[in-house]
């Protein structure tokens, strides 16, 4: 048969890996930075440094800049020698990166400036999002039009898993961004309360198995045999898991949301899923480290192979701690503690990082046509890196399990032992520890980098890289007679695409649909009132600074959160807020009830705390919003917020958005008056009136009597 | 957004179904991959896992 010669192209490749290491060191600084904000609450500099702007900053540029680089990094290079051929087109190619970073230094812009949906990992806004679409398409054409001239009959089941990625990521983008925009820059979410919330976590679960487990299996699935030089250990065992996996993940969302008012169905649902992905999870793990079976000698030299073995480890650690988190009565401790931060530690700084590493490590070398300049410098990364995460995850584990039963502790007469506060103050040499965890892991990147900067310069990159293969033989009616069926699907990238959509969206309907279709899963309760203009624009800021980062507005159904917060959380007090702010995560006490019971407070103390927090809480670590004070609101946009919400089906009467900045005025007077006999004098159009009226506003409507 | 069909689907009872429909689809799915990956023959499945070591052109 003729052999065709062609050239790889390794110039996409050095570009994502370059962007691979510059984003991460940003990112992971951002990461650092807002830990110091935990123990430092002066580091929150300006409105635009804040922790619950930083925050979002730090997570989005973690997963999609440097993990979706490492993704594009570690697909152009092993999609090309897996399917024989170059890359389909090298002006897809770089469209494709350079339409990637862009959207990341979009995001880096937007996010400071307070532009977000508020929903984790999904907090770009609306432009933004369709410039994703577009370049994820880019993406997928790049890497089909590959796969179809490939020269290689067979796909990889590497291949596999980036289909599936594609595929999945491409549907989790388009459900969790429907919205409608009410301005050139912002938007509603089409979903509200307990749906919002459904969809959130079916998105943001997936966003962890989808973007940051399944491509980065399929860099395992390849990167690990070439590093070791043997194939994988068991090729059967990597079909199960693949299919087992991608079935899996996509019910197990859920367990997010386990204890609060999300239908008990689908909660059930959430644990069962969530609990069997345990075993395709570990059946990757041990396949990925028997691939190192009668190499583990190489492992004491070869660093490439460290890292890899350290981030298969976390990957087994992290899939085995999921499971059972996802347990009610382990969810019930761990949720809305640091304990979670700390789990999706050791899957992003273990299995994501130390993978990434290990990838950039064994490639540039080999791209450059050189060695690595120190070996002594890359031990000394993999030493930092590894005890990084120990120093990290441990005293946040530790973190964890002291908050949780310190909120749960009552004294002798039944009172509760601890104030939130108290909780929070304890916790800062925790905190503090991790930061040190957190810097040790950074000054391992930065060896890297500098590192890597060496090697590059030492030598050339070689961006054509000559390779040589037979061409594929065309295929013929009765080529493939009576031959197994499955080999028709594993054969065809189309026909993989399609199956895996499928059994991702059986998933998914299950799942997302009964919720959007039955009334009964939604209680309706008929004191619940759509917010009043100054409200919803004081429920836009409280997004926009991104509370939700810090506050959760879910109370479960426990004894210690009902005397802590009042009465717990229904499903039907949420249905007109869009987006969900249940949270994720409690640095700060839940706000559901922060305005009725006993824990309403005057809006002068709700004025002093926003301006100074530890003022009216000493020892708080919440930042300061003066700025607030002076910030105006934004009432040119509260008409078309009306008109959003309304074409959403919140029950505003006709023409309300015509007087809807008057009501606001007259609300707004009412808080200015109340201030002024506390001896504040501010105008009524400032943003903290606004922000009071909302908090103001939390829990009020379920303590009114109903009338059915 | 659902509105075209959600008249007919809000009247749907028993949503305590779905749970045990999904254990069942799954579980079906499985067994047939069990099968089929029991079945697969050994000499593709070597050729397979030899695939991204299959190169000239390096080491």
């Amino acid at each position: 048969m003729q052999v065709e010669k062609f050239y790889y192209d390794n110039r996409t490749v050095k570009n994502f890996a370059y962007a691979t290491l510059l984003w991460g060191a940003v990112g992971m600084l951002v990461g650092l930075w807002a830990s110091l904000q935990l123990v430092f609450p002066s580091l929150n500099i300006t409105q635009y440094g804040s922790f619950g702007r930083l925050r979002p900053l730090h997570t989005n540029a973690v997963i999609f800049a440097f993990v979706g680089n490492g993704i594009f990094m570690g697909v152009y290079y092993s999609l090309q020698r897996l399917c024989k051929a170059r890359m389909f087109s090298d002006t897809l190619s770089k469209i494709h990166f350079w339409g990637w970073q862009l959207i990341i230094v979009a995001a880096a812009v937007t996010l400071p400036l307070g532009l977000t949906q508020g929903a984790e990992y999904a907090e770009l806004i609306w432009p933004i999002d369709i410039a994703i679409t577009i370049i994820w398409v880019v993406f997928g054409w790049n890497m089909f039009g590959t796969i179809i001239k490939r020269r290689e009959k067979h796909l990889y089941v590497a291949i596999w898993f980036y289909i599936a990625t594609f595929v999945t990521v491409a549907v989790l983008h388009l459900v969790r961004s429907g919205e409608l925009p009410y301005s050139w820059l912002k938007s509603y979410s089409f979903y509200a309360g307990v749906q919002d919330a459904l969809v959130q976590w079916w998105y943001g679960h997936n966003a962890v198995a989808f973007f940051l487990t399944t491509p980065y299996l399929g860099l395992m699935y390849y990167f690990m045999p070439k590093a070791a030089n043997r194939p994988v250990y068991s090729y059967k065992l990597s079909i199960i898991h693949f299919w087992a996996l991608i079935f899996l993940y996509i019910w197990a969302g859920p367990h997010h949301l386990l204890y609060t008012a999300l239908p008990n169905w689908a909660q059930s649902l959430g644990v069962v899923f969530s609990f069997m992905l345990i075993f395709p999870s570990w059946g990757g793990m041990i396949n990925g480290l028997l691939t190192l079976r009668g190499a583990w000698d190489r492992v004491r030299d070869d660093v490439v192979l460290k890292f890899m073995v350290v981030a298969v480890t976390a990957y087994g650690m992290a899939t085995f701690e999921g499971p059972m988190l996802s347990l009610k009565s382990v969810s019930a401790v761990a949720h809305y503690t640091d304990w979670i931060v700390a789990h999706v530690h050791v899957g992003a700084l273990g299995w994501n990082g130390m993978l990434t590493f290990g990838v950039l490590y064994w490639l540039i070398p080999r791209i450059f046509g050189t060695t690595l300049y120190s070996k002594k410098l890359a031990a000394n990364h993999f030493w930092l890196g590894t005890l990084g995460i120990v120093f990290y995850a441990v005293p946040l584990y530790w973190a964890g399990f002291t908050q949780s039963s310190m909120w749960k502790q009552f004294t002798d007469s039944g009172q509760l032992k601890y104030s939130f506060l108290e909780t929070v103050t304890y916790l800062k040499p925790f905190y503090a520890m991790r930061s040190f965890g957190g810097a040790l892991y950074l000054v391992g990147v930065f060896i890297m980098v500098y590192n890597m900067v060496k090697t590059v310069k030492s030598g050339k990159l070689i961006a054509d890289e000559p390779a040589e293969a037979p061409a594929l033989e065309k295929e013929t009616a009765d080529m493939h007679k009576g031959e197994h069926w499955h080999r028709w699907i594993e054969r065809k990238p189309v026909q993989m695409l399609i199956l895996s959509l499928v059994v991702i969206l059986i998933g998914g309907v299950i799942e997302i649909v009964p919720t959007f279709m039955i009334k009964s899963n939604v209680p309706t309760i008929s004191s619940v009132k759509p917010y009043t203009p100054l409200e919803l624009q004081g429920r836009d800021i409280y997004v926009k600074e991104g509370c939700y980062t810090c506050h959760s507005q879910m109370i479960r159904p426990f004894r210690s959160e009902t005397e802590r917060y009042g009465e717990y959380s229904k499903a039907g007090e949420f249905v007109y807020d869009r987006p969900f702010q249940w949270g994720s995560k409690r640095m700060g006490p839940d706000l559901a009830r922060e305005g009725s019971g006993n824990l309403k407070k005057t809006d002068g103390w709700h004025f002093r705390h926003l301006r100074e927090p530890s003022s009216m809480s000493e020892g708080s670590i919440m930042p300061a919003y003066a700025f607030m004070i002076e910030e105006e609101i934004d009432t040119a946009s509260t008409g078309a917020k009306i008109r959003a919400m309304q074409s959403l089906g919140v029950p505003y009467e006709k023409g309300f958005d015509k007087i809807a900045n008057a009501a606001l005025m007259e609300q707004a007077a009412t808080i200015t008056n109340n201030l002024k006999s506390d001896s504040i004098r501010i105008s009524p159009n400032k943003e903290v009136i606004a922000v009071i009226a909302y908090l103001q506003r939390l829990g009020v409507d379920i303590s009114k009597p109903q009338n059915q | 957004m659902f509105k075209f069909i959600k008249q007919y689907v809000e009247t749907m009872t028993g949503v305590a179904i779905y749970p045990i429909i999904s254990l069942l689809i799954f579980f079906i799915f499985f067994v047939v991959l069990l099968v089929y990956v029991k079945k697969m023959d050994k000499k593709r499945v070597n050729i397979l896992s030899n695939i991204p070591l299959d190169q000239t052109e390096e080491q």
